[in-house]
């Protein structure tokens, strides 16, 4: 099998992780902050190492500051609806056409239910927002922007330094869904004026399912709220939520064999990563571009992106391309709307989507070769 | 004669029936899976005859074409396209009140089987393909109970009753010598998608069904009799149009085989790891059915496209069949690919997929 949809999850997983968890469920499998005994402590202090190396990993300086989630979409969904939840009704938030479900339901259930008024802004031909477009549709009532850093359908990555710095001249937050990029991409959210950077494990930074994390920088605190209260392990007497980080919005036992295994992932290096996956990209584009047969949706410049190749064979429903690809190929990738319905509307892919090559630090030229000459078969 | 059972006067009649034999039928309690045209048959028969209670599940509404053979349903089920196992409640209940059917408009599978079969003293088979037999055969040996076959297609049929060998030996059937093979003692595998016919790509003569169908009713009832000595070892075979019945022991089959289900106690079926799996393929009105293995040799597509062709276009490639059929007035893209999965276009209901695979592709 040829893995080549690592833009849903990393296949395979960075070497130790496996061995990690299973370590750690059969040995120290204990509750992290809810009891004194060596166990316990143990625990604490494995994740909050992890804590740590994710902060530093993304520029923050104050580990306290990264909140474990269940995945990118609870981190997203916590950001943005924690960092609203204290707005009056009418509240204006901007986002853009292309971002993930994600971000596109949350945002469209509190318009639904009165809370918000959303701005999508657009984007070009080949999925870039304009940073100019997103000041533009910034107002007065404008109290979050929201938007992925590089798209999962197309691979287009955003010049999220340039939002960044609108959106703080402007005062409003700054929420990067960081999904399709950490590990990749030096992020910075210092540098870049993020103000809560979401993102999952399961990715680029090759660790397990089921944990992600957000990182809250400091203009968030006087408005963040948690949509979920309860247990955390320490101030047990008080009645609310504590306000402290990360137990504000860490209620509930966390996914602790999870976020053990992404420490192990962590180990490994990330530089190089990015590059790797843009020379897959550019030897598939060069092999596709120029043929009649097939249309790439996207970027034409591998520099602007993650390794992502979203395309269409002439006359063929992605979704069969995928299935023969699987079956008489033996390459698993994905095909459809990829959760992220308005990019497709914008580029003229909806309803039936792309299939998506996506690759990930595994992944060799053999493999783009074995994808071509697939292709080239089935087109 | 007790009251209430006038009605069963001629069947009481029989010898060794009487009014205990009618009593325990009332008392009983049956499971059908399918509702077509054996299913319908089949609780025809079980419910005039008084079985207490039926539990009859299909996942399938009445469809015009259904008409010629499932006796159970009318034009107007078809043209409101009634649920059949809803359309089956109602028409049972007015032929005989006393019996209790619950209809279960649903898909049966690895999830839901157990719980359907709960309390029954036999299962029947008027399903239309090898996977829900092969789930029900797990279900049957693992909890033994007895499992009546059936299955017709063009002008011949089959009905075979599998009393199930248990862990103890002794249940009724076994402290009498009756217990048979089981499926998978028989075939341990299934036959491969699309190599057998199915009636709505071969057709299907409807008094063949009814052959089967009486068969299996009376080997339900004799089941539910408790009458295990009178229960039929043997397989049945009869072609209405070559005028050949013919019945093949199959006994030799439990000690031959590895008795997957009869001897390892292994249910691979109904532990859901044998079944084919479904994806609704997200804003597509479209579900993918993959199969768990890959089929022994290539799916003959030449042969799947010239039974498809009286149904609408199809098309082949080296990769893939594609059909383009209506059904119930529906129309409905059928892409098959070389290891047997296939992408039903038309339906986001993963049932509505499963039983365009199973009537189209078959198996």
């Amino acid at each position: 099998m040829i893995y080549l949809d690592n833009a849903a999850t990393s296949f395979p997983k960075a070497p130790s992780v496996a061995e990690t968890v299973a370590g750690f469920l059969a040995s120290a499998a204990a509750n992290p902050g809810r009891s004194a005994h060596r166990m316990a402590v143990e625990t604490e202090r494995r994740i909050d190492d992890v804590r740590l190396r994710l902060t530093r990993l993304i520029g923050g300086d104050d580990p306290r500051r990264m909140i474990f989630t269940l995945n990118g979409t609870d981190a997203l969904n916590i950001a943005i609806k924690g960092a609203l939840a204290a707005e009056p009704d009418g509240a204006h938030v901007v986002a853009t056409v292309v971002e993930h479900n994600s971000v596109a339901r949350p945002l469209r259930a509190l318009a639904d239910a009165g809370r918000v008024c959303v701005t999508w802004v657009d984007c070009d031909e080949q999925g870039h927002v304009d940073p100019a477009d997103i000041a533009a549709a910034m107002t007065d009532a404008t109290r979050l922007v929201v938007m992925i850093h590089a798209s999962n359908v197309t691979g287009a990555i955003q010049d999220a330094a340039a939002v960044g710095r609108v959106v703080r001249a402007h005062g409003a937050l700054f929420c990067l869904d960081a999904a399709q990029t950490i590990g990749l991409l030096p992020i910075d959210v210092d540098a870049m004026n993020v103000d809560l950077l979401a993102f999952p494990a399961h990715k680029a930074l090759l660790g397990p399912p089921g944990v992600g994390g957000l990182w809250v920088g400091p203009r968030c605190d006087p408005v963040m709220r948690p949509w979920r209260e309860g247990g955390t392990g320490g101030d047990s007497s008080s009645p609310a939520q504590p306000v402290e980080w990360p137990h504000r919005l860490e209620a509930g036992t966390a996914n602790t064999a999870g976020i053990i295994g992404l420490g192990a992932a962590l180990k490994r290096p990330i530089e190089g990563r990015l590059a790797h996956e843009r020379e897959l990209r550019r030897m598939l584009m060069d092999r596709l571009e120029g043929d009649g047969r097939f249309a790439v949706v996207g970027p034409r410049d591998s520099g602007r992106c993650v390794g992502v190749v979203s395309l269409n064979v002439a006359g063929s429903d992605p979704h069969d391309v995928a299935a023969i690809l699987d079956d008489s190929f033996d390459i698993a990738v994905r095909a459809g709307l990829h959760c992220a319905p308005g990019v497709h509307r914008r580029l003229g892919t909806f309803p039936a989507g792309t299939v998506r090559a996506s690759f990930g630090p595994f992944n060799t030229e053999a493999d783009v070769d074995r994808l071509a000459h697939a292709l080239d078969q089935i087109a | 004669m007790s009251q209430g059972l006038d009605r069963y006067h001629r069947q009481m009649l029989l010898p060794g029936f009487g009014e205990d034999g009618q009593a325990r039928l009332g008392h009983a309690k049956a499971l059908l899976v399918g509702c077509g045209a054996l299913g319908s048959i089949i609780a025809d028969s079980l419910c005039r005859a008084g079985v207490g209670c039926l539990v009859i599940a299909d996942r399938d509404v009445v469809e015009l074409t259904n008409l010629q053979r499932q006796v159970l349903f009318d034009e107007r089920d078809a043209a409101e396209a009634t649920p059949k196992a809803e359309a089956a409640r109602r028409k049972l209940s007015a032929i005989n009140s006393q019996v209790r059917v619950d209809a279960v408009v649903d898909d049966v599978n690895h999830t839901n089987i157990e719980r359907l079969a709960d309390g029954c003293g036999v299962i029947v088979d008027g399903t239309d393909n090898f996977e829900t037999r092969y789930l029900i055969n797990d279900v049957a040996v693992k909890h033994g109970v007895p499992y009546v076959y059936g299955g017709a297609v063009g002008t011949v049929g089959m009905c075979y009753t599998i009393l199930p060998h248990t862990p103890g030996g002794d249940a009724p059937w076994e402290r009498i010598g009756r217990a048979t093979p089981d499926l998978r003692d028989l075939f341990d595998q299934p036959p491969p998608p699309g190599s057998t016919p199915t009636c709505d790509t071969a057709g299907v003569l409807g008094p063949a069904v009814g052959v089967v169908a009486h068969l299996q009713a009376a080997e339900a009832i004799k089941v539910l009799l408790g009458a295990f000595e009178a229960v039929n070892p043997k397989m049945v075979h009869v072609d209405l149009w070559a005028n050949t019945i013919r019945q093949f022991d199959v006994a030799a089959a439990y000690g031959a085989g590895d008795g997957v289900c009869s001897k390892q106690r292994r249910f691979d079926y109904l532990n859901g790891a044998r079944g084919s799996g479904v994806t609704s393929l997200c804003g597509r009105n479209a579900v993918q059915i993959t199969r768990p293995d890959r089929p022994a040799g290539p799916i003959d597509f030449d042969r799947i496209a010239d039974r498809l062709r009286a149904h609408g276009d199809v098309r082949t490639s080296r990769f893939m069949l594609r059909a383009n059929l209506t059904d119930g007035g529906e129309p409905y893209e059928l892409t098959l690919f070389t290891d047997g999965r296939a992408i039903v276009k038309g339906t986001d209901e993963p049932a509505t997929a499963r039983s365009i695979y199973a009537r189209y592709v078959g198996a």
